[in-house]
């Protein structure tokens, strides 16, 4: 019984810096405090290193094939361990002047954190669940961690109780696949399902409920309810990290899912996902005109992104080998771009916020004049967003039709229609803020911005990133990665 | 393949007919007479303090409440990982000092952030 310890490195190393974490909150006295930040930044960095050493390693195989660590679950690491960077950066300043509960927000933090590692590498339904809720769980305290206001905790209750309801309904899920498959590993329940199990009924009821617990992670339509609420309720670096990692974890988490253990019964669970994909982008951008505040404003637009990601879903087909891959790399290339450019969109909006308070689109007005930086990284991202060209957002949609043309259907063609059709209804409240930045005078009293060291500088990179790979996406969609699932043989 | 939950559904129908029945049966033809001490809250045969409608219990309960299942939880790891202990070796040992260590930083931090100080 020996253990793979580098094919779980990265998250070990987490593990440990979150430990170290605590203790250290617990240690230092004051001011010092403040220094859980760099020491988690140190963490991340560390299982970055472990996360590289493995791209060369792939695959590997731990924990009896329950656990695979393939280019597929390496470049889920490297987003999420990215993400987790930006994010520690840009809640240096806003957790330090908050004064409350920083140690504890590292700590939780950093759990959601390793539950995210888990995901994508995942290959058992168990393994599957914990990840999941290790995700969900630590999330619930951090939305509500502003106690004394009643928005936050406004928001934990809601998504607490919606995370838990469709946990519960996932569960129930899970537990039929395993009386109805007799197993919990992924590749089992995919031959099971290949087999006489694949047309019962009851079977494909249950495969439906494994996935509504993933479409509330990913805030699709009939299950969005919480995502607006919860966004403008919590903490902002909470916001981004909901609305940025812990939907990419769940996005990783239905791929794996879909693809590995349901890829038999596909032709049942890829209509349905279609039609959700067309409902919550069409639902979310329309919504998403009315809105005041640039928080709320980004969390519509969030669920209307996540109608985009799931619009590959809907091709698949099954044994259909090339369009299966090619919509997982649609899918997983969308998430890198949506990651940078979103990340970056919250960093301004804490930018803005911090100090003043400031969160309405209005309150945007003469951004141009008050913050050049801010207003300019503000506006490619919300460029990007929309989709225009020169920004990494034109080939995320690009590679979504791209994943539409490898084999033509009149379905795919309706999906296809609609999210160009979208991308034109977003672009109007996109616009919209980006004429209050640069069109509208500033209010009198309005200060002039000086956001943080810390933030500059993740926003600065994330803006060139967008940029970058707007002309040259090559260098993260390297077609020859990530296309197959490893087994756990 | 779903007939033979049949039995199972035969059950659940007999159980909570009998549950449901004898509590008809009971409210239907058991006497009847009330008195102030019977109505009483039961409180360990004290008078009872309060009234206890509408009290709001301290978080600090809570708190206690989460400790117990946490260390709970672990005596009840720890039990079978002992039974078969000679058999797991070097490498159950060393698990299992991971996983208390774990809780043990947690425990630590909660003594220091005064978690276990009532008042």
């Amino acid at each position: 019984m020996a253990i793979d310890w580098l094919a779980i490195a990265p998250e070990v190393a987490l593990t440990v810096t979150a430990l170290l974490v605590l203790a250290a909150d617990l240690a230092l006295r004051g001011d010092a405090k403040q220094l859980v930040n760099p020491l988690a930044m140190i963490g991340t960095v560390v299982a970055i290193v472990f996360a590289v050493v493995l791209w060369a390693e792939a695959p590997r195989v731990a924990f009896e094939g329950q656990y695979v660590v393939d280019s597929f679950a390496v470049a889920f690491k490297l987003l999420f361990l990215g993400t987790l960077l930006a994010i520690l950066a840009i809640s240096a300043r806003y957790f330090a002047e908050g004064r409350y509960f920083q140690g504890e927000y590292y700590f939780l933090l950093l759990t959601a954190f390793i539950g995210m590692l888990l995901m994508p590498s995942a290959r058992d339904l168990l393994v599957l669940f914990i990840a999941l809720e290790t995700v969900s769980v630590p999330a619930f305290v951090m939305v509500g961690m502003r106690k004394r206001d009643l928005y936050s905790s406004e928001a934990a209750l809601k998504f607490f109780l919606i995370g838990v309801l469709s946990a519960a309904l996932m569960l129930f899920g899970m537990s039929m696949v395993y009386g109805f498959t007799g197993t919990t590993r992924l590749e089992g329940i995919a031959q099971a399902l290949a087999g006489d199990a694949g047309s019962v009924p009851l079977l494909l009821g249950s495969v439906m409920l494994v996935i509504v617990g993933f479409g509330f992670k990913i805030s699709a339509v009939p299950f969005h309810f919480w995502a607006p609420d919860t966004y403008a309720g919590s903490p902002l670096p909470v916001a981004a990290m909901l609305a940025v990692a812990s939907k990419a974890a769940g996005f990783a988490g239905l791929l794996t899912i879909a693809f590995v253990a349901f890829e038999p019964v596909a032709d049942v669970w890829a209509p349905v996902l279609g039609v959700l994909a067309i409902l919550t982008m069409t639902l979310g951008n329309l919504v998403a005109l009315q809105q005041r505040d640039l928080i709320r404003l980004l969390a519509y637009s969030s669920i209307a992104q996540a109608g985009y990601m799931l619009i590959p879903f809907g091709l698949a087909r099954p044994g259909a080998e090339v369009v299966n891959q090619a919509a997982v790399r649609a899918v997983l290339f969308y998430l890198i771009a949506y990651a940078v450019m979103n990340v970056g969109a919250f960093a301004v909006a804490i930018g803005v916020n911090r100090r003043t308070g400031e969160r309405s689109i209005r309150d945007y007005a003469g951004l141009g004049t008050r913050s050049p930086l801010l207003a300019l990284a503000m506006t490619v991202f919300l460029l990007s967003l929309g989709g225009a060209p020169l920004t990494v957002g034109l080939w995320a949609k690009f590679a979504i039709i791209e994943a539409v043309a490898v084999e033509v259907t009149v379905f795919g063609l309706v999906m296809a229609s609609f999210l160009v059709v979208n991308s034109v209804i977003a672009f109007f409240y996109y616009l919209r803020v980006i004429r209050e930045i640069w069109f509208e005078p500033a209010a009198a009293e309005a200060p002039r911005l000086q956001p943080a060291l810390s933030l500059s500088v993740v926003v600065v990179v994330l803006m060139v990133g967008t940029i970058l790979l707007g002309v040259l996406p090559g260098l993260v969609a390297d077609p020859t990665v990530v296309t197959t699932f490893a087994t756990g043989g | 393949m779903l007939s033979e939950y049949l039995p199972i559904l035969l059950l659940f129908v007999i159980a909570s007919a009998f549950a449901v029945g004898s509590l008809v049966v009971s409210s239907l033809v058991g006497p009847r007479a009330p008195n102030p001490t019977k109505l009483a809250a039961y409180e360990s045969g004290n008078e009872p303090l309060a009234d206890v409608k509408g009290t709001r219990f301290s978080v600090k309960f809570y708190m206690v409440a989460m400790l117990f299942l946490i260390f709970d939880i672990e005596a009840v790891f720890l039990y079978p990982w002992a039974v078969v202990l000679r058999e797991l070796g070097w490498f159950g040992l060393v698990n299992m000092t991971v996983f208390v260590l774990v809780l043990g930083v947690a425990f630590v931090y909660e003594i220091g952030r005064g978690g276990l100080e009532w008042d």
